[in-house]
């Protein structure tokens, strides 16, 4: 339908939800949802609730083996490659013996969850032992929340105890990092090109000018809509309000139906960027970093007053994993500064051991050789990397870094979705 | 009546069964199946985190997803007519020519026809993306020579997935048609000028009516799967031109809302009936069975 001014617009959205929402509720009084309210704050305590309730408890962690294999999900582009194999995971082997099936499987969350969730709820093995979700999603939730992942052995994180990040130590999302340890983080800002933008300031009301009508691309993912919907209007996510909520949507609906938008991409925002026909975009920072080494040195990434949207991907074990021990392995050599050296050398996000700099600059082991031999297709040196803000953030970029808001309840994420969804879907 | 006469009597009448089977066993298992669970899971609620659902008789689910993508549901029908009309008038002419001009070589240009389409639909779809890009071949070119302004562009309007459309559809037109036409009794034709009609009259009175099931056909293979299309709303359009096949894969993929995606997809699917049957008038069936 088009609408003309807000006022309409809420009305009509409320009423199109009301049932919808009433439905929900009928359904979790039924009790078919166990503990709705506590996707954040009762995290642990759903786990007793589990049928395997024993899985990940001492006894069980004790007795689990090595099998020498691991089926690994992660997303594209987002490890050491060098002419098409992965350097760390051959190191992996060659310490460990263990033999890593790597499939870049997950293009976006939910995307991934409706794939692996039909054989978790029928009690089945997913295929994968290792996983990596993003904690702004609420897919990660919903599996802490249903159970779906195996608690981490926490007497075999050796590596992270020593060598993470304090923003991926002990997270919001996952109190004592029972269920998950970092991938990688990222931020969510503007990418601008500097051909078209001559002046883009240093705000996020750049998104909002009319200047650029039609080239301003957003993205479709309604979290990410508008968490940075509700930055730009002075309001910090994490301590947002459903009120909040809809004043963010009604400004993102007036960029909209000014024609400022172009569209709502997925992962395909970077291609228009290259390609010309945005001047600026929502982004996420290694993409714009990974573009300037490829060629495109136009695209800069904004460092607005607001903030920049801090977001971690999180490596996680599915329930019924086949090789959980290995798994876990695998989990904690990626915390040793030395792999961490050689993964963001290629990756380029927010590097979660920041000791790794060091290493990048000064190699000590295996990575030396590694390192060398991806120099070609990086295009970069190390020390290039190492001091980029971007991988190893300074404190003042740690110091405007926002974290996304997080949900306490089920009824939560439907508003969210019904407050910004009909923006992308051009309602 | 002996024992084995009587045998091979009911042998004899369970064979065109037998033979119907495995066409009736596929519409149960991959047709009527799969839409009752649509139609179910459509009026369940279910479950969020574990994708379990329950039977609420749940209708108003209906109502809630007509008010949300109706927009969604007519710009589909429009872009969809949109690029049937022009493969229609596109394909004719092409089908025609193999037809009644090709001679030995047919096959040889039906061939030339098809060869682009043996590329995967999405890969061709987003080729298109790069040559109408801003900065693709085609656009640079013409800013160049100052046939456009600096700040125009093809890519997210209206009339890029209409053309994605139409091209990515073309060969289901044109193949109906040509068949169509290739069955046509030449000897019709010579008798029609035999009795004094001009070309045009041929055309009109003889060549067209004849090739109506064909063109009916075409609308079919065209107009539906176009109807339902998101990956060339997704690939080349922009906002004010969300379609309703990428309504219903967010409701799915993007938003785990199965129950909505489903109820959705019904109100498509009983579009789509009345679109056929709408089509088939207007084309000029009189009876649907004449031509399906």
């Amino acid at each position: 339908m088009t609408t003309n001014g807000s006022e309409m617009d809420a009305s009509i959205i409320r009423g199109m939800t009301q049932p919808r929402i009433t439905r929900r509720d009928l359904f979790k009084t039924a009790g078919a949802v166990a503990g709705a309210a506590g996707l954040s704050s009762g995290l642990s305590s759903v786990a007793g609730a589990l049928p395997n309730s024993n899985v990940g408890s001492k006894t069980w962690w004790a007795s689990q083996q090595v099998h020498h294999q691991l089926n690994f999900a992660n997303w594209p582009y987002y490890i050491d490659t060098v002419s098409g194999t992965h350097p760390s995971l051959v190191e992996f082997k060659k310490e460990t013996g263990i033999n890593v099936t790597y499939s870049e499987v997950i293009e976006d969350n939910p995307a991934f969850y409706q794939r692996i969730i039909p054989s978790l709820s029928a009690g089945g093995s997913t295929g994968y032992d290792l996983i990596v979700m993003t904690n702004n999603s609420p897919q990660l939730g919903y599996l802490i929340q249903g159970g779906y992942l195996i608690p981490l052995d926490q007497t075999a994180m050796t590596n992270f105890n020593k060598y993470a990040s304090p923003t991926v130590k002990n997270p919001v999302w996952d109190r004592g990092n029972k269920y998950t340890m970092a991938y990688q983080s990222g931020w969510t800002s503007l990418a601008y090109d500097a051909n078209k933008v001559k002046s883009p300031g240093n705000s996020l009301s750049l998104m909002f000018s009319t200047k650029y009508k039609g080239q301003v691309g957003m993205f479709a993912d309604p979290i990410e809509l508008g968490a940075i919907g509700l930055l730009a209007i002075g309001v910090n996510p994490a301590s947002s309000t459903p009120s909040d909520w809809s004043r963010a949507a009604t400004k993102l609906r007036q960029q909209r139906d000014s024609g400022i938008v172009a569209a709502y991409y997925g992962n395909d925002y970077i291609n228009h960027l290259k390609n010309g026909d945005l001047a600026i975009s929502q982004c996420y920072s290694g993409d714009i970093f990974q573009a300037r080494v490829n060629g495109s040195k136009n695209l800069n990434l904004l460092t607005p007053k607001e903030g920049l949207l801090f977001w971690t991907d999180n490596m996680a074990i599915p329930l019924y994993a086949a090789n959980p021990r290995d798994a876990m392995k695998a989990m904690d050599f990626y915390f040793s500064p030395l792999t961490q050296a050689v993964v963001e050398y290629y990756v380029d996000y927010i590097c979660p051991v920041p000791t790794a700099k060091n290493e990048m600059l000064k190699p000590t082991g295996w990575d030396k050789a590694a390192l060398a031999a991806m120099k070609a297709e990086v295009g970069l040196t190390s020390t290039q990397v190492a001091s980029a803000p971007t991988i190893f953030p300074t404190a003042a970029m740690n110091a405007i870094s926002k974290p996304y808001y997080q949900f306490k309840s089920q009824t939560e994420i439907d508003t969210w979705n019904e407050t910004f969804l009909p923006i992308v879907q051009g309602q | 009546m002996s024992r084995l006469a009587s045998a091979r009597r009911w042998g004899r009448g369970a064979t065109p069964y037998a033979l119907g089977a495995p066409a009736v066993i596929w519409l149960i298992a991959l047709f009527l199946i799969p839409l009752v669970v649509m139609l179910v899971k459509a009026l369940e609620t279910c479950s969020p985190i574990t994708q379990a659902c329950t039977m609420t008789w749940h209708w108003s689910e209906f109502s809630y997803v007509w008010h949300g993508s109706a927009q969604s549901i007519f710009t589909s029908l429009r872009f969809a007519a949109y690029a049937t009309v022009i493969d229609v008038v596109l394909s004719f002419p092409i089908a025609y020519w193999i037809a009644f001009y090709g001679g030995r070589r047919k096959n040889f240009f039906l061939l030339m026809l098809l060869v682009p389409f043996f590329v995967s639909f999405v890969i061709r779809t987003i080729i298109w993306q790069f040559l109408l890009s801003s900065s693709g071949i085609i656009l640079t070119v013409a800013r160049d020579l100052h046939l456009v302004g600096p700040n125009y562009h093809v890519l997210q309007t209206s009339g890029a997935v209409i053309a994605g459309l139409a091209y990515n559809y073309l060969p289901f037109t044109a193949l109906p048609i040509f068949v169509a036409l290739e069955r046509i009794d030449k000897n019709l034709i010579d008798a029609a000028r035999d009795l004094y009609s001009s070309k045009v009259e041929v055309f009109r009175r003889v060549i067209f009516p004849l090739a109506r099931p064909g063109v009916f056909a075409a609308f079919l293979l065209t107009f539906i799967p176009a109807f339902g299309d998101y990956v060339n709303q997704q690939v080349l359009g922009g906002i004010s031109n969300t379609m309703v096949g990428t309504v219903i894969q967010n409701y799915f993929l993007a938003y785990s809302d199965p129950t909505s995606g489903s109820a959705l997809s019904a109100i498509v699917m009983g579009i789509s009936l009345i679109a056929i049957v709408l089509g088939g008038i207007a084309i000029g069936a009189r009876n649907l069975g004449d031509y399906v």
